[in-house]
């Protein structure tokens, strides 16, 4: 059974804006899937088309089977779904809104209370419960969303950007829950995220997106794979770069990226093997090398490779995390 | 509708009106703070008034008295519409984008925020009735009346809750928004029967009074309130007509605030 299956998705804002470009993606059931792109990449909109917010102006999605366009209440009963943005009433304290959300989801009155306990407890947030929204951590907040969609024990759970604007212990506990949860309850895991580590790590499938297209997907595995090769970073303690730079392109092993002045960047199918035979040769004529360092391939090469751009604008998270403090702030 | 559904539907609608609740016991500031105008209007303009002895042959009462349900509604009313910037709020955070893609139908956030708003605004009645009591106005003491009239002015104030959330979905913006809600409260206040009885009014304001559904909240407050009577039945029916179609209307407006 596929959780989602979306085939030649395009939208067109106002007549104008091309955000989805004929997206084809499928999500099987019980896995973790993500999307990887750039902001203004389509990952929202794909995600809001899903969860029914908007309708798409060609193509066809589906959840569980049941077309988005025309099945929408039943979608959305077997859904639960965490913007953005902020999706929790910040005047109100955390068992409140989740309360309220339990009331909104249906959930019957006699486990109410029990539920609420739980993803309280396993998101830990037991002790802050009572207080107001408004005085949370970012990290807090997040942990907060993520359990009210818990709460629901949702068939498919879908994030757009779930950690975006947190510091990489914060990053990291949102995701230990997740899987834990992930892993008792067996659902479907569907997220947007910009951060390239994230999507390796958690996902077992990606979907690459750019410019409202599918770029190329598959495993984290598959796709750094495709880049194939791993980098190695030299840098040498005295002036021979020349020399060095003659005697490195004479080897099969490794072909010369970059060089900049003391600085090289090589590529190589497999560091083990090239890089005791660079530092040999370099020792052989006297090089002193005075630091050394390998990079396995990422998601961000194979991106690169298949686009000829970085994921991550550091412009744009900046502006993503103002607009969440002043979110926060504001009400 | 099974049974099931019905009780689904009106737990939803009351989760909206419990979030209101709990947000106003966690800050009420706003709503003394607008109580403050309509006593002012009350204490003041109603106390000039009623020494002037201002249609003292028309209104079969004090001015005070006469007036205490047209302040109540003047702030009531500016609350109930201005409800709608809430839905701005809610749309700038993800909340909306949320909450539509929740299983609560579009029809049960809608009925339930603006039962929810409308309550919002009747809180005025609550701290106004006393206060007018206070100063002299001759209500009827009587709990059922009072009670029976804060019913009322919560089933009035539902039509204008719906208008302003439909309003929201439509303009989006908070500056846009709150533009039209200042453009309209004025005259809308001022073409009904809250400060004057229709029959001193020009005969053009006289027709619009007459389609004014704020016409009808105070004409129905001031038979219960002022002239102990039940006669409230056509002001009944025309709020009626007008909270069903800002209802519809609404629900059919609301999904464009996220678009």
């Amino acid at each position: 059974m596929k959780a989602v299956q979306v085939k030649n998705l395009v939208k067109v804002y106002d007549g104008k804006i091309k955000a989805l470009n004929g997206v084809s993606l499928e999500v099987e059931e019980g896995s973790i899937c993500s999307i990887l792109g750039p902001n203004g990449a389509g990952k929202t909109t794909l995600i809001r088309i899903i969860t029914t917010q908007i309708p798409q102006t060609e193509g066809e999605a589906k959840v569980f089977g049941m077309d988005v366009k025309h099945e929408g209440s039943k979608i959305r009963n077997l859904i639960g779904y965490v913007p953005q943005e902020l999706s929790l009433w910040t005047d109100i304290s955390a068992y409140e809104n989740l309360l309220i959300y339990s009331k909104i989801y249906k959930i019957p009155k006699d486990v109410r209370d029990k539920r609420i306990a739980e993803v309280l407890d396993l998101m830990g947030l037991e002790e802050a419960a009572n207080r107001v929204v408004k005085t949370f951590s970012g990290g807090m907040l997040r942990r907060l969303e993520i359990a009210s969609v818990l709460l629901v024990k949702p068939k498919l759970i879908i994030l757009d950007e779930p950690t975006i604007g947190l510091d990489p212990n914060a990053r990291m506990l949102v995701w230990n829950k997740l899987t834990e949860y992930k892993k008792e309850y067996n659902s479907t895991i569907f997220f947007a995220t910009h951060y390239m580590d994230e999507a390796e790590k958690y996902s077992d499938k990606v979907f690459l997106l750019d410019m409202g297209k599918l770029v190329i997907s598959g495993t984290p595995s598959f796709l750094k794979q495709l880049v194939a090769k791993e980098k190695i970073y030299i840098t040498l303690k005295n002036g021979n770069s020349q020399k060095a730079l003659k005697v490195l392109s004479k080897l099969k092993e490794v072909s010369i990226e970059e060089a900049n002045a003391n600085r090289f960047v090589l590529s190589t199918k497999s560091s083990k093997k090239a890089l005791p035979k660079v530092l040999n040769l370099l020792y052989k004529n006297n090089i002193v090398v005075s630091e050394v360092s390998i990079k396995s391939p990422s998601l961000e090469d194979v991106f690169i490779k298949y686009t000829g751009h970085k994921i991550e604008e550091e412009g744009n998270i900046k502006q993503a995390l103002a607009t969440r403090r002043m979110i926060r702030l504001g009400q | 509708m099974k049974i099931d559904e019905i009780k689904n539907t009106i737990s939803q609608i009351f989760a909206m009106v419990e979030l209101e609740f709990r947000r106003v016991i966690h800050d009420p500031t706003e709503m003394v703070t607008r109580a403050i105008q309509p006593i002012l209007w009350l204490v003041v303009f109603g106390g000039v008034m009623a020494r002037a002895g201002v249609f003292s042959n028309i209104i079969k009462s004090d001015y005070i008295t006469y007036v205490t349900p047209g302040v109540i509604l003047q702030s009531a009313t500016f609350i109930a519409l201005a409800y709608g910037i809430l839905l701005v709020f809610e749309r700038e955070s993800g909340l909306l984008k949320r909450l539509l893609a929740s299983p609560m139908p579009r029809f049960n956030i809608i009925v339930g925020r603006s039962i929810a708003g409308a309550i919002r605004g009747s809180i005025q009645y609550l701290i106004i009735i006393p206060l007018a009591f206070l100063v002299g106005a001759h209500l009827v003491p009587s709990l059922i009346n009072l009670t029976l009239g804060y019913i009322f002015i919560t089933y009035g104030l539902i039509g204008f809750t719906s208008i302003s959330i439909a309003i929201a979905s439509i303009l989006k913006t908070r500056e846009r928004f709150m533009g039209i809600i200042g453009a309209i409260t004025m005259p809308l206040f001022f073409a009904s029967n809250a400060l004057y009885p229709i029959e001193v009014m020009p005969m053009w304001v006289k027709v619009i009074a007459q389609y004014n559904p704020l016409t009808y909240i105070i004409s129905g407050l001031r038979n219960l309130l002022i002239y102990d009577s039940l006669d409230i039945a056509l002001d009944l029916l025309a709020l009626t007509f007008f909270n069903v179609f800002s209802i519809l209307l609404a629900t059919a407006s609301i999904h464009r605030i996220i678009e």
